[in-house]
C-alpha cells in the first residue's frame, strides 16, 4: 500500500511537472489574454514582470511548489482570486455532477449487464450489444449537441445552458437539478457502455463457474445464485474499471461541462488552458492527480472487502 | 430393499459443433441405501455426465431420454421448480477441485447454512449453529471457529470435507461424488475416503462415487460398473471385479494402474474413440487384443460371470489383457548430480529447502516424493537454476551455482524438464515439430539433420512423424505429454527432470508413458529426478527413493527397501496411501 502511495505520488510530481512545461511551450501567455487586442510589447512586458512571468520558468517552477508547500496555490491571472478559492468553488459543482452520474451509470451498467450476462448469446444481450457499441462510439460533444437540439431547443423541456454559480446565484435545487439532467445523461451515454459491457462480460464468466454448479445442486434457484453468488463476484472487475476509468470519464466531462456551460472543474480547466491561466490550470491537474490516485485506492477497498482473498492488498 | 437412485436406459445427447452427439447411451443403474457404487471410466467415458444426469445438472442443448428414480420418482422430464426441491435435499452432489466448486467470496458456513435454508427455511443464526455441527461431522477441527472462515483459508482436504457438509446438510439418502479425490494429495485422499466411509456407514447413505482412477475405489466400492466411450462395459460386485474383470478393457485398466511395488505395467494401445467418430459394434474392439471380427458388428449383449460384461469374448479366469510393459534392472552408479546443502526460501517466508544433499547417479532414476508443499518442487528447480539458493549444486563435478550467461545456458541444455501439465508447458502457437526442432536449432544443427532427429524423436517416444505440423492444442494430453518429452531429448541432456509427469493424464495414458520413461531412461543411459506425490508411480520408475517432508529429506533408500522396510512413520504413511490391489 505505501509503495502504491509513493509511486502515485511521484506520478503526479510527473503529470504535474509536464504540464507546467507544457503550458509555458506554447505560444501566447496571460498578458496576451488580460490586455487582449490593444496589447503592446511594452504593456506585455510590464505585466509579465508584474505577475512574475519575467523570471527563469525553472525558477518559476521552483517558486510555485515552495507556495505550494505553505499551503498557497497562488492567484488567478484571469479571475482576480486566489486558486484554493476559486476551486473549492468549482469542485464541489463538479463533485455533485460526478456523484449523481457516476451512481446512476453503475446502476444502469449493473442492470444492463447483468441482463446481457444472463442472457449471453441470446437476442436480448445483442440487442444491449449494439447500443452499446453505438453509444461508446459516439464523442460526447455529440451527443451532447444532439441531446440540447432534441430536449433544450426543439422541445423545450429542459435548460441547455447557464446555471451560472449555483454557489454564488443561490438557484432552488428544483433549477440546479434541472440544469444537470443533460450534462449527466451525456456522461452516462459515454460511461454505460463500457462499464455494462464489462459487467456483463464478468457475470456471463462467472455463472459459468464450479460454484453456480455447486449452488444448483443445493437447489439454489436461479434469483438466488445471481444475487447471492454471482453479483458479488462480477462486481470486483466492474469496481476496478471504474477506479481506472476516473480520468477517462473526467474527460469527458471537461467536454460537456464545456458544451453546457456547467461551471465544474473542467469548464474551469477549458478555461484556465485557454487563458493560460498557468496556476489555476497546474492546481487543476494536481487535484484531477489526487482525485485520480484517490479513485483507484477507493477501488482497491472496496474490491478488498467483496474480495476476501486479499489480492488487494 | 428398493434402491434411492435407479436409472433405465439414460442416453444423452451434448450440443457439439451444433449437432447433437451421444455421449452416454443405454445406460442403467442402480443403487441402494448404504452402497457405494464405483462409476469408473476415463476422460470422455460418459461418466461425470452419467453424474450430473440424476440432478439434471447437465450444461445447455443437452438432451437426455430414458428413465431417472431418484427415491422412487422419475425425475427424467421433471420440472426445473421440482428438480429444485430434489436438489440437495434427496440428493447432495460433491465436485473435484473444491476450490473452484466454493464461492470464493462467502464464508463456508454461509454456503453450508444456505442449502439449508434453501430447503428448511429457518433464520442464518440456526442455518450457522447447523454449519457448525455439519462442520463438526466432517471432522474439520474446531469447527465453530473456522466456520466464519472463506474457502481459500482451508487445505485442499479440509476444503473437500467442507464440500461433502455442504451436501450432507438436509440429510440426503443419495451422495454423489464426482473425482472428490482428484487432485488431492494421496494421504489426504484416503482420509477423505475413509470419511465418505464412515458417513456411509453412519447414515445408510448411497454413494455414487465417479472417478477415472481405479485404485481410489479398490478399498471401499461394494459395486464397480466401468464406462468406455459412453457405453457400459461391465458392472458388477467390486470384490468379483477386482479378482478377475471379464471385460477386456477392465481387465487392462486395473492392469495400468500403477499399483504400489508393481513390477510392469500394462499398455492399453490406441485411444479413446471421439464421440462422433465410434465404430459400430464394440467400441473397445479396435483396441483389443481378445477382439474378434464379429465383435465390430454390433454392440455385444452383456453376459453374466460373476461380474456382467458387456463382451463376446469375455476373459476367463488368470486372463490378462495388455501387452507387457518394461522390466527394471536394478544396478550401481557413477555420480552425476550432486546437491549439496541446499537451502531456499521465498523473501523471509518459512525456508522452503533445508540443507537437502541428494545425489543422482549416472542412469540412475532418483524418486523424489513428498506431499504438497513438502519443496519437492521447489527442488527441482534449484537444481535446474531457475531459483535462487544457497548451497552447492555440482553437474558432472562443475558447481552450477556461480555460472552467468552462456556458461548457465550451456549447462541447462545439459538437463531439461518436463512438467506436470503439457498444455501449459508447450507453446501453443508453435507447431508440434518446431517445439522438438527447437532445443537442436539452439545447439546449431542444421535443418535437415533436425528435421531426420525429429522424426526419430518423435518415434522413440511413440508418435507419429505426421503430428509435425500440427499444434499441440489439437492434440490429447497424453501425445503432448510425449512431444514434451521429444523436446527434452532433443536436447540430449544428461539429466532429465520429471515434475509430476503424469498427474495430469488418465491412468491408461500414464501407464503408457511411464513404461516409455522407463524405456527411454534403460535405452539412453539417462539420469533422472522424478518429482512426484504419487508413491506407486515414483516406485515404478525410480532405483532410488527420498522422501521430502518439510523441505528435508527424511529418508532416502533403494526403491525395493524402502517399500519392505521403511523407517519413519510418514513414510508409512505415504506408502499406506498409495494404491494396492488387495490379494
Amino acid at each position: 500500500m505505501l509503495r502504491r502511495l509513493l509511486s502515485s505520488a511521484v506520478s503526479i510530481f510527473l503529470l504535474v511537472t509536464l504540464v507546467f512545461f507544457m503550458a509555458h511551450l506554447t505560444p501566447g501567455g496571460p498578458a496576451f489574454s488580460i490586455l487582449g487586442q490593444k496589447a503592446t510589447p511594452e504593456s506585455v512586458a510590464a505585466l509579465n514582470a508584474r505577475l512574475g512571468l519575467g523570471a527563469p520558468l525553472l525558477k518559476q517552477y521552483g517558486i510555485w511548489w515552495w507556495h505550494l508547500l505553505h499551503g498557497q496555490l497562488g492567484y488567478s491571472y484571469l479571475l482576480n482570486r486566489p486558486v484554493g478559492a476559486l476551486l473549492w468553488d468549482y469542485e464541489v459543482n463538479t463533485l455533485v455532477f460526478y456523484a449523481i452520474a457516476i451512481c446512476l451509470s453503475t446502476m444502469l451498467a449493473v442492470l444492463l449487464g447483468a441482463a446481457q450476462g444472463v442472457w449471453h448469446g441470446r437476442w436480448p444481450a445483442g440487442v444491449i450489444g449494439v447500443f452499446q457499441l453505438v453509444f461508446y462510439a459516439t464523442p460526447p460533444f455529440f451527443t451532447a449537441a444532439i441531446l440540447v437540439l432534441c430536449f433544450a431547443v426543439g422541445l423545450h423541456w429542459l435548460p441547455a445552458s447557464g446555471i451560472g454559480n449555483p454557489r454564488l446565484a443561490h438557484p432552488g435545487i428544483g433549477t440546479f437539478a434541472a440544469h444537470l439532467v443533460l450534462p449527466v445523461i451525456t456522461v452516462m451515454l459515454l460511461t454505460v457502455p463500457m462499464l455494462s459491457r464489462y459487467f456483463g462480460e464478468a457475470v456471463h464468466e462467472e455463472l459459468g463457474k464450479d460454484y453456480v454448479r455447486t449452488a444448483q445442486a443445493k437447489g439454489v434457484g436461479f434469483a438466488g445464485i445471481l444475487f447471492r453468488h454471482v453479483m458479488r463476484n462480477a462486481l470486483r472487475p466492474l469496481v476496478t474499471m471504474l477506479g481506472l476509468s476516473f480520468p477517462y470519464i473526467f474527460t469527458g466531462g471537461v467536454i460537456v461541462e464545456s458544451v453546457f456551460n456547467y461551471p465544474g472543474l473542467g469548464w474551469l480547466l477549458w478555461r484556465s488552458a485557454l487563458g493560460r491561466d498557468y496556476p489555476v490550470l497546474i492546481a487543476i491537474v494536481l487535484l484531477i492527480g489526487l482525485l485520480t490516485v484517490l479513485g483507484n485506492l477507493l477501488a482497491d477497498l472496496v474490491n478488498g472487502w467483496l474480495d476476501p482473498r486479499g489480492q488487494y492488498e | 430393499m428398493k434402491p434411492v437412485l435407479e436409472i433405465r436406459d439414460l442416453t444423452v445427447t451434448l450440443k457439439r459443433g451444433g449437432r447433437d452427439v451421444p455421449v452416454l447411451e443405454h445406460f442403467n443403474l442402480s443403487i441402494v441405501p448404504g452402497e457405494m457404487v464405483a462409476l469408473v471410466g476415463e476422460s470422455g467415458s460418459g461418466k461425470t455426465v452419467a453424474a450430473l444426469s440424476v440432478l439434471r445438472l447437465l450444461p445447455l442443448g443437452a438432451k437426455i431420454s430414458g428413465e431417472i428414480f431418484l427415491d422412487g420418482e422419475n425425475i427424467a422430464q421433471a420440472g426445473e421448480a421440482r428438480l429444485r426441491q430434489l436438489r440437495g435435499s434427496v440428493a447432495g452432489m460433491v465436485f473435484q477441485d473444491p476450490l473452484a466448486a466454493l464461492n470464493p467470496s462467502r464464508t463456508v458456513a454461509s454456503q453450508i447454512g444456505e442449502a439449508w435454508r434453501v430447503h428448511k427455511g429457518g433464520s442464518v443464526l440456526a442455518a450457522r449453529e447447523k454449519a457448525v455441527e455439519l462442520l463438526g461431522e466432517v471432522g474439520i477441527p474446531d469447527a465453530a471457529a473456522r466456520a466464519d472462515d472463506f474457502p481459500h483459508q482451508f487445505s485442499g482436504g479440509m476444503r473437500q470435507r467442507v464440500m461433502i457438509a455442504m451436501a450432507l446438510a438436509c440429510s440426503p439418502k443419495l451422495l454423489i461424488a464426482d473425482e472428490p479425490t482428484t487432485g488431492l494429495d494421496p494421504v489426504i485422499a484416503r482420509q477423505i475416503l475413509q470419511l465418505l466411509a464412515r458417513l456411509r456407514r453412519e447414515l445408510n447413505l448411497a454413494v455414487l462415487f465417479v472417478t477415472h482412477d481405479l485404485s481410489v475405489v479398490a478399498e471401499h466400492a461394494d459395486a464397480v460398473h466401468v464406462l468406455y466411450a459412453g457405453r457400459s462395459v461391465e458392472w458388477g460386485g467390486a470384490k468379483t471385479f477386482f479378482a478377475q474383470p471379464r471385460h477386456p478393457y477392465s481387465a487392462a485398466l486395473r492392469g495400468a494402474v500403477a499399483w504400489l511395488g508393481q513390477a510392469r505395467l500394462a499398455e492399453i494401445p490406441g485411444q479413446l474413440p471421439e464421440p462422433e467418430a465410434r465404430p459400430p459394434g464394440c467400441r473397445f474392439a479396435p483396441r483389443c487384443d481378445y477382439a474378434q471380427a464379429d465383435c465390430a458388428v454390433e454392440y455385444p449383449a452383456p453376459v453374466e460371470r460373476g461380474t456382467t460384461a458387456a463382451c463376446l469374448y469375455p476373459l476367463r479366469n488368470a486372463e490378462r489383457a495388455g501387452s507387457a510393459g518394461v522390466e527394471k534392472v536394478v544396478q550401481k552408479f557413477a555420480p552425476l548430480l550432486e546437491v549439496d546443502g541446499l537451502a531456499l526460501r521465498f523473501g523471509k517466508g518459512l525456508p522452503v529447502l533445508e540443507n537437502l544433499s541428494l545425489v543422482i547417479g549416472q542412469g540412475e532414476c532418483l524418486g523424489i516424493v513428498g506431499e504438497s508443499g513438502s519443496g519437492k518442487s521447489s527442488l527441482g528447480k534449484a537444481v535446474l537454476q531457475m531459483l535462487p539458493y544457497a548451497g552447492h549444486v555440482l553437474l558432472g563435478g562443475q558447481d552450477l551455482g556461480g555460472l552467468r550467461g552462456a556458461k548457465l545456458r550451456a549447462a541447462r541444455r545439459r538437463m531439461q524438464v518436463v512438467f506436470q501439465d503439457p498444455r501449459e508447458s508447450l507453446n501453443p502457437r508453435m507447431k508440434i515439430g518446431e517445439i522438438i526442432a527447437e532445443p537442436l536449432h539452439l545447439a546449431g544443427v542444421a535443418k535437415p539433420e533436425a528435421m531426420r532427429r525429429v522424426k526419430a524423436l518423435l518415434a522413440d517416444v511413440g508418435l507419429s512423424a505426421a503430428l509435425m505440423p500440427v499444434y499441440p492444442g489439437s492434440v490429447s494430453g497424453g501425445q503432448a505429454q510425449r512431444v514434451a518429452i521429444a523436446r527434452a531429448l532433443a536436447a540430449e541432456p544428461e539429466l532429465l527432470v520429471l515434475d509430476e509427469p503424469t498427474s495430469s493424464l488418465d491412468v491408461s495414458t500414464q501407464a503408457l508413458l511411464l513404461n516409455l520413461l522407463r524405456g527411454i531412461g534403460a535405452k539412453r543411459g539417462l539420469s533422472c529426478l522424478l518429482i512426484s506425490h504419487d508413491f506407486a508411480v515414483v516406485s515404478y520408475l525410480a532405483d532410488r527413493i527420498a522422501v521430502l517432508r518439510g523441505g528435508r529429506v527424511i529418508e532416502v533408500n533403494e526403491t525395493a527397501a524402502l517399500l519392505a522396510n521403511p523407517r519413519e512413520a510418514y513414510t508409512k504413511a505415504l506408502i499406506e496411501a498409495a494404491p494396492r490391489l488387495q490379494s
